[in-house]
């Protein structure tokens, strides 16, 4: 026999012995299926946490936050400011290098758009318009805007048209934060509840070779080599974590449709319509590899270190 | 094909299972060794499937020397060795067919191959309707004929026993040695610890007698036995 052929022949071996590791490992996890089923669940709960942390700051990252436009400040001038002196405000203000653009609402623009979007009709009833001219401005992105944004409206607090001046920076920076101290929490929670996952079904297969101490000793004494011993435990946490990640996906799923509704309503109330989104098919095969490959890390755990506890061969016959 | 040269091994602590036990076997013999309890059937066995080392001498199987042979080949060791157990250490959770197949699907053999070479040997042990059994429904010599279907499935060259008819009734464990002496015929080297001296002097075959760790006699096949 040629060494190719002896070569095919034993890797043609070793696929028939992993495909029969690989599912007898699931039916294995199939004939304890409650057992199995509170273990993904654990596994489904624990991958659930960083997720659905992470989709929340997805979907708050889509309803339109961004700086810029949340950055404007809203100048009122006083009433009775007339047209032209409000256009030539306008456009000196813009001239600034700390305002990127300006926009002028005259007080009819106001009402109009008070009216559209509070379906308050009862405006109607006022004798006068008593909204005033507002410049909406909007800042010149970039470093150090929260000083900036402070200097323009103390400088604009200073000419004679302006009455007051609004804006929202210091609660948009907070929102900032709180975003960005969001996106960290989920790096810190993607760690740990990795390695929970990694315990999880670490401490799971080191049951299971307990329980099984006594097939292990019997495929050593037949002449099993280590590595075959191993493949089913492995395979196991194999799947432990791909079911895992697949519970986690139908949780994520499921509080989606549940939260979707009453978010729907709360967003439209801010004049957000976007739906939630949920996890892409990018994200779900990256969880669902993230949750094989940290089952199977698990698993290696376990094997490697209570497989080696086990004597084989000690039951046979006395010394 | 069995080796001993000078043979002792020693366990931690002082106790002597083996002193300088010599003798062969030869390719295609029976042969049966016997001797009162501790004296050394098992630690023979354990050293002929590298689950112990001596702590002298050599042991020679099939041309390898086991005392060189490294733990890492001691799986290929045991693949060309068919062991019966006086527990027949039969996998509870598996049926009769799964447990016979386990050395095939270790050496990874197609599916075909191995339904084919199962069915022989529980045919050859007259287990051939019960393969979809479960362990437990069998009886305790039905469960050693598995465990020996199990042991010759893969057709290595060598069969050892443990004290196979340890928990067998006589006509059982008559009906078990002339199973091994048809697998000898078929050209298997088998080797069977055993302290049932009758049946022992029944089979007619080559004796080894140990005592204490040590060779006391070596009856040739045919004499009237230890």
């Amino acid at each position: 026999m040629s060494l190719l052929s002896k070569l095919a022949r034993r890797w043609r071996a070793a696929v028939r012995r992993h495909s029969y590791s690989f599912f007898s490992s699931l039916g294995a996890l199939m004939s304890h299926r409650v057992g199995t089923l509170m273990t993904v669940l654990v596994l489904g709960i624990a991958m659930l946490l960083p997720l659905g942390l992470h989709l929340t700051l997805v979907n708050l990252d889509r309803m339109d936050l961004r700086e810029e436009q949340w950055g404007a400040l809203s100048v009122f001038l006083t009433p009775g400011a007339q047209e032209p002196q409000v256009i030539e405000l306008a456009t000196e203000i813009e001239s600034l290098d700390a305002v990127s653009g300006v926009e002028a609402v005259s007080p009819e623009q106001g009402l109009a758009e008070f009216r559209e979007t509070s379906g308050f009709g009862a405006v109607d009833l006022l004798g006068d318009n008593p909204l005033p001219w507002v410049l909406s401005i909007t800042p010149t992105p970039g470093e150090g805007l929260e000083q900036r944004v402070g200097a323009l409206s103390e400088a604009l607090l200073g000419r004679g048209l302006v009455e007051r001046v609004d804006y929202d920076r210091k609660w948009l920076q907070r929102l900032g934060h709180m975003l960005d101290l969001g996106h960290a929490a989920v790096t810190v929670l993607v760690l740990l509840f990795g390695v929970a996952v990694v315990v999880v079904v670490a401490n799971t297969i080191r049951l299971d070779v307990a329980a099984r101490a006594e097939e292990i000793e019997v495929l050593s004494l037949v002449g099993a080599w280590p590595a075959f011993i191993r493949q089913p435990f492995l395979y196991s946490g194999f799947w432990y974590g791909l079911l895992g990640g697949v519970m986690a996906m139908v949780l994520v799923n499921l509080g989606l449709e549940y939260l979707d509704r009453p978010l729907a309503r709360l967003l439209a109330s801010y004049g957000h319509e976007a739906p939630l989104v949920g996890l892409g098919l990018g994200q779900t095969l990256g969880l669902l590899l993230a949750g094989a490959v940290l089952g199977l890390a698990g698993a290696w755990v376990a094997v490697q270190r209570h497989l080696r506890q086990l004597r084989v061969g000690g039951t046979l016959g006395k010394r | 094909m069995i080796r001993f040269d000078r043979v002792s091994k020693r366990y931690p602590g002082g106790v002597s299972a083996l002193r300088e036990l010599s003798f062969e076997i030869a390719r295609g013999e029976m042969v049966f060794l016997t001797g009162h309890s501790g004296a050394g059937k098992s630690t023979l066995l354990r050293l002929l499937l590298m689950l112990e080392r001596a702590t002298r001498g050599q042991v020679v199987l099939d041309g390898r020397n086991l005392t060189q042979t490294a733990d890492r080949h001691a799986p290929a060791v045991r693949q060309g060795v068919g062991m019966i157990f006086q527990d027949h250490k039969l996998l509870a959770d598996k049926t009769v067919f799964d447990n016979v197949a386990v050395p095939l699907m270790i050496a990874g053999h197609r599916y075909a191959e191995i339904r084919k070479r199962v069915r022989g040997a529980l045919k050859m042990v007259g287990l051939e309707d019960r393969e979809r059994a479960w362990p437990l429904a069998l009886s305790g010599g039905e469960q050693q004929r598995v465990g020996v279907a199990r042991a010759v499935v893969g057709m290595p060259p060598v069969l050892l026993a443990d004290e196979p008819t340890g928990n067998l009734d006589p006509d059982l464990s008559r009906e078990l040695f002339d199973l091994f002496r048809t697998l000898n015929q078929r050209g298997m080297t088998v080797l069977i610890a055993s302290h049932d001296l009758d049946l022992v002097r029944r089979m007619k075959q080559r004796v080894l007698v140990l005592s204490k760790g040590a060779l006391v006699d070596d009856l040739v096949a045919g004499s009237a036995g230890p």
